[in-house]
C-alpha cells in the first residue's frame, strides 16, 4: 500500500499523524458536547476521531513507513503496531461508553476528551525516541486516567479508588523521574540511541544501578507488577467498567511498552560490553515476572467480585508478558507482542460483558452470575470463550500466544535450551491454577440455578463490541498468522 | 566549587524524606506534598547534572517535570475534594473499604 497520501498531507509531521488526529479529537470534544444534548452524538464524533486515526495508522503500518521527527519521535513497525493496539482499546472503550449506565451523563464531552487524550499519550510513548517524550507521554496518559477513574460520580468506591490511583501514580512518577535523572547523569543525553551508545562504552556504574531499580519500580507500578500491584484491583473495581477495561488493557500495556523501549534497547547495546551486567537485571525481571503471575493467580482464587477477579487475572497476565524482559530475545518479544494483542480482546471482552450486565442490573458478584446461561445465552457463551482463552485453552487466541511466549523461554532461536526453562514451568503451572477460578464463573453461569429466569437485553453497542472481541479471540487463535507477521516485524524493528 | 556529590546527596536525602512521608503520613494532602518533594529531588539531580556537563537538555527536562507536577497536583486535589464529598474524609485510614 502507498503512504504518499498521508505523507503529502502531514509532511514532516507524518510520524505523529495518528496522534495529531487523536489530539484534535480530544480538543474539539468539549465543544461538541455543547452542541449535542445526548451522549450518542458525542460518542459518534469521538469514534470518528479514533477511526480516522486508526485508518491513518493502518495505511502507514501496511506500507511499511518509517520516519522520525526531530529525534524525539520515530515511527517504525514496532510503534505502528503498538499504536494499533492502543487505538483498538480506545475504540472498544469509546464504543460502549455512551450506552453504559456507569459513565457520567453530564460531563460526557469531558469524558470522551480525556479518553482520547489518554490514548494519544499512550501512542506518543509508542513512538517516543527520547526520555523526555516517554516521560511526558506516560504522564499525559496517567493524569487523564486518574480523572477517568474518578468520573463515576456519587460512588464512594470510585472516589476512594481514584485517591489511591492518584497517590500511587504520583509516587511512581516521582520514582521514575529520579531514575531518569540518574540515567541522564550517567549518559549525559536523553535520547535513547545516545544512552545506548554511551552505555556500550561506559559499562555499568552504581548510578546506573539506581536508575534501573527506580525505573523498574516506577514503571512496575504502571504495569501493576508484584510487589507494586496493590492499587490495580481497587481501581478496576471502583472505576466505571468501560474505564476499567481501558485501564486493564491499555494503561498496563503502556508500562510494558516503556520497558521494551528503554530496557531492551539498552541491554541489546550493553550486551556488547563484557563488564555490563545484563544477567542480574534479567534475573530481577524473571523474579518479578514469576511473583507477578503467581500472586495474581493465587489471590484471584479468593475473589468474590468478578471485576476484582479479572483485575488479579490481568496482573497475572502482565506477569506472563514480563517473561519477555527476562528472556530478552527477538522470538520472545514476538510472542510478547502477540500476547499483548490477544490479551486486549480476551480481557477487554470479559470486562465488556461485566459492564453490559451491570447496565441491565446484574451485580458484580460471581454469585450474581448464576443461571446466566439461560438468561443471556450469547453473553454467557462469550464470557466462557474469553475466560477459557485467558486460561489458555486451544484453539482460542490465549492458547496460541501463550505457546509462542512460553516456548521462547524454553528454547532460543537455535533450538538450544535456555536458562529460563523454570520460568516457563512456573507460567504453565499458573495457567493451570487460573483455570480453577475461571471455571468457577463458568460453573455459576451454566450449572448453578439463579433466582431469576428473566431474559436480559443489553445495549446494542455492548453487543457489537463483545462480538468484535469474540470474533478476534477465535480468529487469532486459529489463524495467528494474521497478526504474527506484524509482531515479528515489530520485534526485529525494535532489536534493530 | 561545590562537588557534584553534594548536590546528589542533598537530592537523595530530599527523596528519602519524601518517600518516608508518602509511606507514613495519614493525611493525603500531606502525601501529595511529599510526592512533590520527591519530584523536586529528581529536579535537583537534573539541574546538577546539566550544570556540570554544560548540557541544556537536563534543564528542559526540569521544566517538563515542573509542568507535569503542577498538573498532577491540580488533578490530585480535585480527586481529594471529590473523595471528601463522597466519603466525608480524606485521611488514608478512612479510605480502606476495598482490600485484597
Amino acid at each position: 500500500m502507498d503512504s504518499s497520501i498521508i505523507t503529502d498531507l502531514f509532511r514532516e509531521f507524518t510520524p505523529m499523524a495518528p496522534m495529531l488526529v487523536m489530539l484534535l479529537g480530544a480538543l474539539v470534544m468539549p465543544a461538541v458536547s455543547l452542541g449535542y444534548k445526548r451522549r450518542g452524538g458525542v460518542a459518534a464524533v469521538s469514534l470518528a476521531a479514533i477511526a480516522a486515526s486508526l485508518l491513518i495508522n493502518a495505511v502507514l503500518l501496511a506500507s511499511g513507513y518509517s520516519g522520525e521527527y526531530g529525534g524525539l519521535f520515530g515511527y517504525d513497525a514496532f510503534s505502528g503496531l503498538m499504536i494499533l493496539l492502543f487505538q483498538s482499546v480506545a475504540f472498544l472503550a469509546a464504543l460502549v461508553s455512551a450506552s453504559s449506565t456507569e459513565t457520567t451523563r453530564l460531563h460526557f464531552g469531558a469524558y470522551s476528551s480525556l479518553l482520547l487524550a489518554a490514548t494519544a499519550g499512550m501512542m506518543f510513548v509508542a513512538t517516543a525516541d527520547d526520555l523526555i517524550t516517554i516521560f511526558v507521554g506516560v504522564e499525559l496518559a496517567s493524569i487523564t486516567s486518574y480523572i477517568l477513574a474518578a468520573m463515576k460520580r456519587k460512588d464512594p468506591r470510585a472516589a476512594e479508588a481514584a485517591v489511591k490511583y492518584v497517590i500511587i501514580g504520583g509516587l511512581s512518577t516521582a520514582m521514575t523521574v529520579y531514575g531518569l535523572s540518574m540515567l541522564y547523569g550517567v549518559a549525559g543525553t536523553t535520547s535513547l540511541d545516545g544512552i545506548a551508545a554511551s552505555l556500550s562504552t561506559a559499562g555499568f556504574s552504581w548510578a546506573f544501578g539506581i536508575a534501573v531499580v527506580m525505573m523498574i519500580a516506577g514503571y512496575g507500578f504502571k504495569i501493576a507488577a508484584v510487589p507494586f500491584h496493590m492499587w490495580a484491583p481497587d481501581v478496576y473495581e471502583g472505576a466505571a467498567t468501560p474505564v476499567s477495561m481501558f485501564l486493564a488493557t491499555g494503561s498496563k500495556k503502556l508500562g510494558i511498552v516503556v520497558f521494551f523501549k528503554i530496557f531492551l534497547l539498552l541491554f541489546v547495546a550493553g550486551s556488547a560490553v563484557a563488564s555490563f551486567a545484563t544477567e542480574e537485571v534479567q534475573y530481577a525481571f524473571a523474579i518479578v515476572a514469576a511473583l507477578t503471575m503467581t500472586i495474581g493467580n493465587v489471590v484471584a482464587i479468593a475473589q468474590t467480585n468478578i471485576k476484582r477477579m479479572l483485575a488479579y487475572s490481568s496482573i497475572a497476565q502482565a506477569g506472563y508478558i514480563l517473561i519477555v524482559m527476562a528472556v530478552m530475545s527477538e522470538y520472545a518479544l514476538t510472542g510478547g507482542l502477540f500476547h499483548m494483542f490477544t490479551h486486549v480482546f480476551m480481557k477487554g471482552g470479559a470486562f465488556l460483558i461485566v459492564g453490559a450486565l451491570i447496565c441491565v442490573g446484574v451485580g458484580e458478584k460471581i454469585s450474581d452470575y448464576r443461571g446466566l446461561g439461560r438468561r443471556a445465552p450469547f453473553l454467557a457463551f462469550a464470557m466462557l470463550v474469553f475466560l477459557f482463552a485467558l486460561a489458555g485453552i486451544p484453539p482460542l487466541s490465549g492458547f496460541t500466544s501463550k505457546v509462542i511466549l512460553f516456548s521462547a523461554a524454553i528454547f532460543d532461536g537455535d533450538g538450544v535450551m535456555t536458562q529460563w526453562i523454570w520460568l516457563a514451568f512456573v507460567a504453565v503451572l499458573n495457567s493451570a491454577i487460573s483455570l480453577y477460578y475461571y471455571a468457577r464463573v463458568a460453573k455459576a453461569m451454566y450449572i448453578e440455578k439463579g433466582e431469576s429466569e428473566a431474559k436480559l437485553k443489553v445495549p446494542a453497542p455492548f453487543l457489537a463490541a463483545i462480538a468484535v472481541c469474540l470474533a478476534l479471540t477465535v480468529i487469532l487463535g486459529v489463524y495467528p498468522q494474521l497478526l504474527l507477521d506484524f509482531c515479528a516485524d515489530a520485534a526485529s524493528a525494535l532489536f534493530g | 566549587m561545590i562537588p557534584i556529590e553534594a548536590y546528589l546527596a542533598f537530592a537523595a536525602i530530599l527523596f528519602a524524606i519524601g518517600a518516608y512521608g508518602v509511606l507514613a503520613k495519614n493525611n493525603t494532602i500531606v502525601v501529595l506534598m511529599c510526592i512533590e518533594l520527591m519530584l523536586n529531588a529528581a529536579n535537583i539531580n537534573f539541574i546538577a547534572f546539566a550544570a556540570y556537563s554544560a548540557d541544556a537538555i537536563g534543564q528542559v527536562f526540569v521544566i517538563m517535570t515542573i509542568t507535569v507536577a503542577a498538573a498532577e497536583v491540580a488533578v490530585g486535589i480535585a480527586i481529594l475534594l471529590n473523595a471528601y464529598r463522597a466519603k466525608g474524609t480524606i485521611e488514608a485510614s478512612g479510605l480502606k473499604s476495598m482490600r485484597w
